[in-house]
């Protein structure tokens, strides 16, 4: 399976020393530009002297984040999370989830990345049957150690409520980062612009924000929104418009 | 179900209420290559299965609920359709809606719900999976939509299913009654709604997760449906939509377009406009961008009012369509009233356009007398008074009294019944009411409302052309707006590419303008057997008679010479002779000879 695999960027011998020279060159070079004549580079130049050094790996993206407000519920990010590990669209293998709350919020349910990964704490088994990738913060699930539908001790502990157990094998489906390069990040940006930005990000640094933040279950996000957003309907309460309670199908007398 | 190399489980899903059972009914390649899905398998299943002037409301009668070959596959913002037989205008009919319901039957592992008998009692239908049950709806009756959808998601206890519901306008039996999908989108101009509560089938909840849709070449599909999302995501068109929604071409058609309707169409120029468009709402409404499947345009505009009597009420819109009915077309000039108007008509289950059109009408035959409170049980309906069209909406939704059950006759038969005139101001094509662009301003609209199988309806597709490759967006269950406005010229191309390495066909762009041609010509066949001809196909008095009076298209009628040009390019392009009845070389050529002796009986029936 295309998940196992780590992709190509971090398997290639440039290291990030080459990365650093590569950022280094083609950075310098515009900066010099800039300070001898004041003119800003073309993009066609720009273009050239990045071309010209060696290929930048990409820093591995570490951590998920969701500007919650910004998602539109287009699913797009459990579209490209199954094409990437299952290489067709099913949402159910997702491992990343788009939730509606009270029909008016979208929420995005996304891994943390928790330090102490409680996931990885809750399993059972010896060796444990998921474990962290050091790369890409990604957890790592062995299907063959894995007890699956009759354990899934790891969804329960899962603070974020993104572990889904996989519709088939009953195993849990853990987000592995993509190998560090998370698509459905990709497919979100891509699908976002103005005027609504995109809501998935990924980030080589954590800044503690994805501890804070991982004990917001979808439900109290979808109630934060709610009451961020729909104010003075702070509970998204359904409002009769009539003003009246909906009359039951009955004839009234008279009428 | 071996048969198909992809796109397709080969399966559909049949459901029998009166017994309570459902089986699997199969269905082939050969169709499917002909009829594709939705809309089109729709068409099918009634062309094969009714007789002439057979009753929609019969108990063995269908509801086609058609996801296509693209629904839940990396093919961008698809959609569901709903095919039947209107019990509204009596002729073929299939209603669209977004969101994500569509998608949930394929993951299910279905092709699409056929749905016939009656229920003695009123059920819901819980689908997950291989799995149906026969729920009980009898504490559901009566609910509005809004709350029949909240029941629904707390029975199932799952915050993925997706709902279809009916509100008490289709338990009522009002023929303008309307499904609403998911709380805020709607599949309304055929009546489908009506059909349900007819069948006391209240609601569909839908949960998939076992099944993917098979592909047959992967990667070359999924580097089709990339491209395709990359054009609808480079799109320059969609930008406005992306911002404003449809509720943008309000001003639009009111400044540029001359096409806004107002106050039952006798003018395109509103001023007012400006108090209730699509701005004004960015302004003081709108609070969050949603989107289809995988759609990069989330047309769809959630808000919450802020201040006044219905403060704090969410609703959605307005979108072109349901603020140009509910909004200028009843001179309404306050955004809070106009949608109050419009989240009420979705709460009841009433079609947004068909009601605007009914309360437009009622109140310019008040306005030129023909019409007493009295025969309204005393409502005064009168231009921008959101009150009392909210009261006669509940009396249509409800057939409440005499106003009710008039209302719930629907434009044709109401000026009908009227006389005195009245036709001359009943905007309406076969029997159902226009949407909310004036084809005098926009005369590419007319086909849409004319040569379209439903009648009235402005989303068939603006000239030929569109016409045809409507029929195959709404079959394979693709948004129009991305095949027409953003695969513009392409649509054939990106179509088929996406298609042929998800079936595992060898389509040409040919193949595809036949199959949309087939699909077309089938439901006009459908259409012809009802006994409708070329005569059908034309606008109300008001567009061929009346110049506009104001506004930028101002002195704009739609001519005899418009009609007869609409006339021939259409009924050329199908190959329809020239009272637009398929001739039966054009029948062979589609594959579809078994309709020959059909449409020879309705000719010799309607002397054609």
């Amino acid at each position: 399976m295309e998940n196992k695999k780590l992709p190509d960027v971090l398997k290639k011998a440039s290291t990030r020393r080459d990365f650093l020279k590569g950022t280094a060159t083609a950075a310098g070079t515009a900066i010099a530009l800039t300070a001898i004549g004041g003119i800003v580079p073309k993009k066609a130049d720009a273009q050239l002297v990045v071309s010209t050094a060696p290929k930048a790996p990409a820093l591995a993206k570490k951590f998920l984040f969701a500007e919650r407000q910004n998602c539109t519920g287009c699913r797009s990010c459990e579209y490209a999370c199954t094409i990437f590990h299952n290489k067709t669209v099913w949402p159910a293998m997702a491992r990343i989830h788009v939730m509606k709350y009270k029909d008016i919020i979208d929420v995005p349910v996304i891994c943390w990345q928790c330090d102490d990964a409680p996931c990885i704490a809750a399993c059972p088994t010896n060796p444990k049957s998921i474990v962290r990738d050091k790369n890409t913060n990604g957890i790592i699930l062995n299907e063959q150690t894995c007890l699956g539908a009759k354990c899934l001790k790891c969804a329960e502990a899962c603070p974020a409520k993104v572990v889904w157990a996989n519709p088939v094998t009953g195993q849990p489906l853990m987000c592995d980062m993509c190998g560090g390069d998370p698509q459905c990040v990709k497919a979100c940006q891509e699908q976002s612009g103005d005027p609504q930005g995109p809501c998935l990000m990924a980030n080589p640094f954590g800044f503690g924000v994805n501890l804070a933040y991982r004990d917001v279950t979808p439900e109290q996000a979808g109630k934060d929104l709610t009451e961020n957003l729909f104010y003075p309907n702070v509970t998204g309460k359904r409002i009769s418009v009539s003003g009246k309670k909906a009359a039951p199908a009955k004839k009234k007398k008279g009428r | 179900m071996a048969d198909f190399k992809g796109g397709c489980f080969g399966k559909v899903l049949e459901i029998d209420l009166s017994s309570k059972t459902y089986t699997t009914r199969p269905i082939s390649d050969e169709i499917v290559q002909k009829f594709i899905g939705g809309r089109g398998l729709g068409a099918y299943f009634a062309v094969t299965e009714y007789k002439a002037g057979k009753n929609p409301l019969d108990e063995d009668a269908f509801i086609f609920v058609g996801p296509g070959p693209l629904n839940g596959t990396a093919c961008p913002s698809t959609r569901t359709c709903f095919a039947h037989k209107s019990p509204y205008t009596g002729l073929m009919s299939h209603a669209e809606t977004g969101a994500h319901f569509g998608n949930e039957i394929k993951w299910a592992g279905w092709d699409g719900i056929y749905i016939k008998g009656r229920s003695a009692r009123p059920v819901w239908l819980k689908i997950e999976n291989d799995k149906v049950e026969f729920k009980d709806a009898s504490k559901m009756w009566g609910k509005t939509t809004e709350e029949t959808h909240e029941m629904i998601l707390k029975e199932t206890g799952d915050p993925y299913v997706r709902t279809a519901v009916i509100g008490p306008a289709g338990e009522n039996g009002v023929p303008v009654a309307c499904v609403v999908v998911e709380r805020f989108r709607a599949a309304s101009r055929s009546g489908t709604g009506m059909l349900m509560g007819n069948k006391k089938l209240k609601g569909i909840s839908v949960r998939g997760t076992k099944y993917a849709v098979p592909v047959a070449d992967n990667a070359k599909f999924l580097a089709a449906a990339q491209d395709a999302r990359e054009r609808l995501i480079a799109k320059e068109a969609w930008q406005g939509i992306k911002r404003w929604g449809t509720g943008g071409l309000l001003e639009l058609k009111h400044y540029l377009h001359g096409s806004l309707i107002t106050k039952n169409f006798q003018t395109t120029w509103y001023p007012d406009i400006v108090k209730i468009g699509g701005e004004e709402a960015a302004r003081r409404f709108w609070k969050r961008h949603v989107a289809c499947n995988a759609c990069p345009v989330h047309c769809l505009k959630l808000g919450v009012i802020r201040q006044g009597k219905f403060a704090g009420l969410i609703a959605e819109g307005p979108e072109y369509e349901s603020g140009g009915l509910l909004g200028s077309n009843l001179g309404m000039n306050s955004l809070e009233a106009m949608l109050a108007l419009i989240e009420y008509a979705d709460a009841l289950g009433i079609d947004n356009i068909s009601t605007g059109g009914i309360l437009a009408f009622t109140t310019e035959a008040v306005e030129k007398g023909l019409l007493k409170p009295a025969d309204l049980d005393g409502l005064k309906p009168k231009w921008g008074d959101g009150d009392t069209y909210m009261e006669m909406m509940k009396k249509l939704a409800y057939r409440e009294g005499k106003v009710g059950k008039f209302l719930s006759l629907g434009v044709a038969k109401m000026a009908k019944e009227i006389g005195k005139g009245a036709e001359a101001f009943a905007n309406t094509v076969k029997g159902k009411e226009l949407a909310a662009h004036d084809p005098r301003g926009d005369k590419i609209r007319a086909y849409s409302y004319c040569m379209g199988t439903c009648g009235g309806d402005h989303h068939e597709g603006q000239g030929p052309k569109a016409l045809a490759t409507t029929a195959m967006a709404d079959s394979a269950c693709q948004c129009t707006f991305a095949s027409m406005l953003c695969w513009a010229g392409d649509t054939d191309k990106v179509t088929v590419n996406m298609l042929n390495p998800l079936m595992g066909w060898n389509w040409t762009t040919e193949d595809f303008w036949k199959a949309c041609k087939t699909i077309f010509t089938a439901e006009r066949v459908f259409n012809v057997r009802e006994g409708i001809s070329s005569k059908d196909d034309v606008l109300p008095w008001r567009m061929k008679n009346e110049p506009l009076p104001a506004g930028p298209r101002k002195g704009a009628i739609f001519t005899a010479d418009d009609e007869k040009k609409m006339h021939s390019e259409t009924y050329g392009f199908f190959g329809w002779d020239e009272k637009g009845v398929p001739t039966e070389a054009t029948l062979k050529a589609y594959g579809i000879d078994f309709l020959i002796d059909d449409v020879n009986e309705a000719k010799k029936k309607y002397k054609l």
